[in-house]
């Protein structure tokens, strides 16, 4: 943030001196228009011509003073201006260029055009991608394209607490989820019935519970009974009863995230727009990749990066954009391949096999994490 | 915070030098304003021996009262550009006060940002100024800057360089400072057009007018131009044939493209295309590119993004991170890796779940074989 700043505060010099410097023109051309005028009128009535003269003469060089003066501090607050350039060159980087290894990605025009279009298809804008696709003379066949499009016509009515739309598509895959133990239907019923609640109108809400809501009684006991408990209160309205959990705006937006959850878990998708996780991991990436390319660079050490098949750090990022399990030699500190798996021993401690070579002394390997010892052939290798 | 720092520069940039442009207009507007009320003055000064009638006043009052408009015109209009520089300002400093639920509304712009970008820079204008709309960041991107540019390089194309003289002109100082040859280029190709339709007379002319420069550098092209007057533009010989070639408007294009983007400090590659590269490399493990170890939602397994990572760096990991197969939850102490007999490993959580749903049993969801919950054994990950 502290960039920011320093940018700002150029920047609100500059603002404050363009405002100084227009009220001040201003008033000193005002000033000199004004003395032209009493001149003006001095003459027309008939004053004192040698007088005039003079007048004319001292108005005349105060004029020239206020022109050049004007001209000379506008000039002077260049200065203010560059420095607005110069923080904003000191405080953010205007190079990139050095970490890129791949030359000919941007050239893959049509394997980024398709990845944007994919985006923006899952973001329901379809106008974009009809507009990217003849600009780009592409065709995006995507055969998720109706899916996201229904999904998008049923989220913007969940926004608007219609529920219709999501209870007929969450029916109309009733099989596909009884498998996976979806909590959708009853999640959608639930918001349905709490809607009924709202409008404080009993005899509809029993009528709804029995015929939607009986059928979960078994697999979500608990919630079912709270929701049979509300009804007690009906009348009072839940405010201000220990029901008011029920009108959390967050279970609708909850809704909203299982809904696109499941759907994209039944056609095989990733919830996120890969899109987007790339971009920000990327975000998250590139200052210490260029951090690091740049301290290469002033200890003239480039060749380090460029002969490995690995980014030079590690890369913070969340845990939900971990996707694959990853084990690192706790001695090699290097991942482990195909060619050098990970063992156990049998203390259930796992190295890598290059390690435990490296270890052995004739056939007997001691664990380097606790006092046992093995013969090399008893480790076994596993699978993360 | 420092995702601002190495991504933000061109949104700052730009307009800035837009400022500065402004400025320097400013400046001549009010240098020319000036000096014209001032030679008014001095012509009254030598003409009258007298004292001025009031005509001759009234002018004066007039042209004082034009000076002040166009100086408080010019002065607004230099405002209005530092406005810009400071509202996009504005708009990164938000970031840092976000919580959780805008910060993420503001990537999903900064992404558009992005895309915007990558759209102007690959020519898809249409599909830039629509997403601009659409997500209302057009005051956040530089597309007034990228569409004054395809009107030029339209132009070229379409072998018309008035356009291109008129920017070279707009920005001749700072080319000056870059010693940029562009300008010269373009008088150059417009010399080659006359003498590709033998107006020989017009073309010497033109090359007196323009070519005649007296930088050592540029003595080998004025001889070579002036040499092309003895060869037809079907001549196979070189150089000649390629200054008569019309590949030459292609090379002008690039170069009036480089050059722009150079005024502005703007990188040849996009931030998108540049982040995007870097996002891959860290996500990109090589469990993405095993058949039966993918992640449906992983990016990198999936098609495009795994040909775009083809050729991109591995992420880097010297600590083992390691996540249950079955629940996809990170394996640690409150969820013990445990490994079955055939050696495949899962989170205990996971397991003894599926344990208690199958009397007991537990099934490795990669070989199909079947085990005794107590069969797994601990594993101890460093």
């Amino acid at each position: 943030m502290a960039n920011c700043n320093a940018v700002q505060k150029e920047i609100d010099k500059v603002l404050s001196k363009f405002a100084v410097m227009k009220e001040e023109s201003a008033k000193e051309i005002d000033d000199v228009i004004n003395s032209f005028a009493e001149l003006k009128k001095k003459i027309e009535n008939g004053g004192d011509l040698q007088e005039g003269e003079k007048l004319f003469l001292a108005c005349n060089s105060i004029t020239r003073n206020v022109l050049s003066r004007i001209s000379n501090n506008h000039k002077d607050l260049h200065n203010q201006v560059s420095k607005v350039g110069k923080a904003i060159d000191r405080n953010f980087t205007s190079d990139f260029e050095a970490i890129i290894t791949d030359p000919s990605f941007e050239c893959r025009n049509d394997l980024l055009n398709k990845s944007i279009a994919e985006h923006l298809i899952r973001e329901g804008r379809i106008d974009i991608t009809d507009i990217l696709a003849r600009e780009s003379g592409m065709l995006f066949t995507d055969e998720n394209h109706e899916l996201f499009l229904k999904l998008h016509c049923i989220l913007e009515e969940l926004k608007n607490h219609h529920l219709e739309l999501a209870i007929e598509w969450a029916e109309s895959c009733k099989n596909s989820f009884q498998n996976t133990n979806s909590h959708l239907e009853f999640t959608l019923h639930k918001l349905q019935f709490i809607k009924l609640v709202k409008k404080k109108q009993l005899t509809e809400c029993l009528s709804y519970a029995t015929k939607h809501l009986s059928k979960f009684a078994v697999e979500h006991t608990s919630e079912f009974q709270t929701l049979i408990g509300c009804l007690m209160y009906v009348n009072k309205g839940l405010e201000n009863s220990p029901y008011s959990h029920l009108l959390d705006a967050q279970l609708w937006r909850d809704a909203e995230i299982l809904l696109l959850k499941e759907a994209c878990y039944l056609n095989g998708l990733s919830v996120e727009s890969p899109l987007s996780v790339v971009i920000n991991a990327g975000c998250r990436a590139l200052p210490p990749l260029l951090d690091i390319k740049n301290i290469m660079h002033q200890r003239k050490c480039n060749d380090v990066w460029s002969n490995k098949d690995e980014l030079p750090v590690e890369i913070e990022l969340p845990n939900e954009n971990r996707y694959h399990s990853i084990f690192a030699c706790p001695i090699l500190k290097q991942q482990t391949s195909e060619a050098n798996p990970p063992l156990r021993l049998i203390c259930g401690h796992v190295i890598s096999r290059d390690a435990l070579l490296k270890l052995a002394t004739v056939n007997k390997v001691k664990c380097p994490y606790c006092p046992v010892e093995q013969q090399t052939s008893e480790a076994r290798e596993i699978c993360f | 915070m420092a995702d601002l720092k190495t991504l933000e520069h061109a949104t700052l940039k730009v307009p800035y030098e837009i400022l500065n442009k402004k400025f320097r207009v400013t400046q001549k507007v009010i240098d020319r304003e000036a000096t014209n009320v001032k030679s008014y003055l001095s012509e009254l000064d030598q003409l009258l021996k007298t004292t001025p009638s009031s005509d001759n006043l009234n002018s004066i009052i007039e042209k004082l009262v034009t000076f002040k408009k166009k100086v408080e015109e010019s002065i607004t209009d230099e405002t209005e550009a530092a406005q810009v520089c400071k509202d996009r300002l504005s708009h990164l400093q938000e970031y840092a006060e976000l919580n959780s639920l805008s910060a993420e509304k503001w990537r999903k712009q900064r992404l558009d940002r992005m895309l915007v970008e990558y759209f102007l820079r690959a020519g898809y204008y249409d599909s830039a100024i629509e997403l601009g709309k659409s997500s209302d960041i057009e005051h956040l991107t530089n597309m007034e800057l990228f569409i004054t540019s395809r009107k030029v390089e339209e132009s070229l194309s379409a072998k018309n360089t008035a356009l291109c003289v008129a920017w070279c002109q707009d920005n001749k100082s700072k080319l000056k400072r870059m010693k940029s040859n562009l300008e010269f280029k373009i008088r150059q190709q417009e010399y080659i057009e006359l003498v590709k339709e033998k107006k020989i007379l017009e073309a010497v002319k033109h090359a007196r007018n323009f070519l005649s420069s007296t930088d050592p550098d540029k003595l080998t092209d004025i001889k070579q131009c002036m040499a092309l007057l003895a060869y037809s533009p079907d001549t196979e010989l070189e150089p000649y044939r390629s200054l008569f070639s019309e590949d030459r408007w292609k090379d002008l294009t690039k170069q009036f493209r480089a050059e722009n983007f150079k005024l502005y400090q703007l990188n040849m590659n996009s931030v998108f295309s540049v982040t995007m590269q870097c996002g891959l490399s860290a996500l990109k493990t090589r469990h993405c590119y095993v058949d039966n170890e993918k992640n449906d939602s992983c990016p990198v397994c999936k098609s495009p993004m795994s040909a775009l990572a083809e050729k991109l760096p591995f992420a880097h990991c010297s600590h083992s991170r390691l996540i249950c197969r079955l629940s996809g939850e990170p394996l640690n102490e409150h969820n013990p890796p445990m490994v079955l007999p055939n050696g495949h490993v899962y989170g205990y959580n996971a397991l003894s779940v599926m344990a208690a749903e199958h009397g007991g049993k537990v099934e490795c969801i990669k070989t199909k074989e079947r085990y005794k919950l107590e069969d797994a054994e601990k594993v101890y990950v460093m």
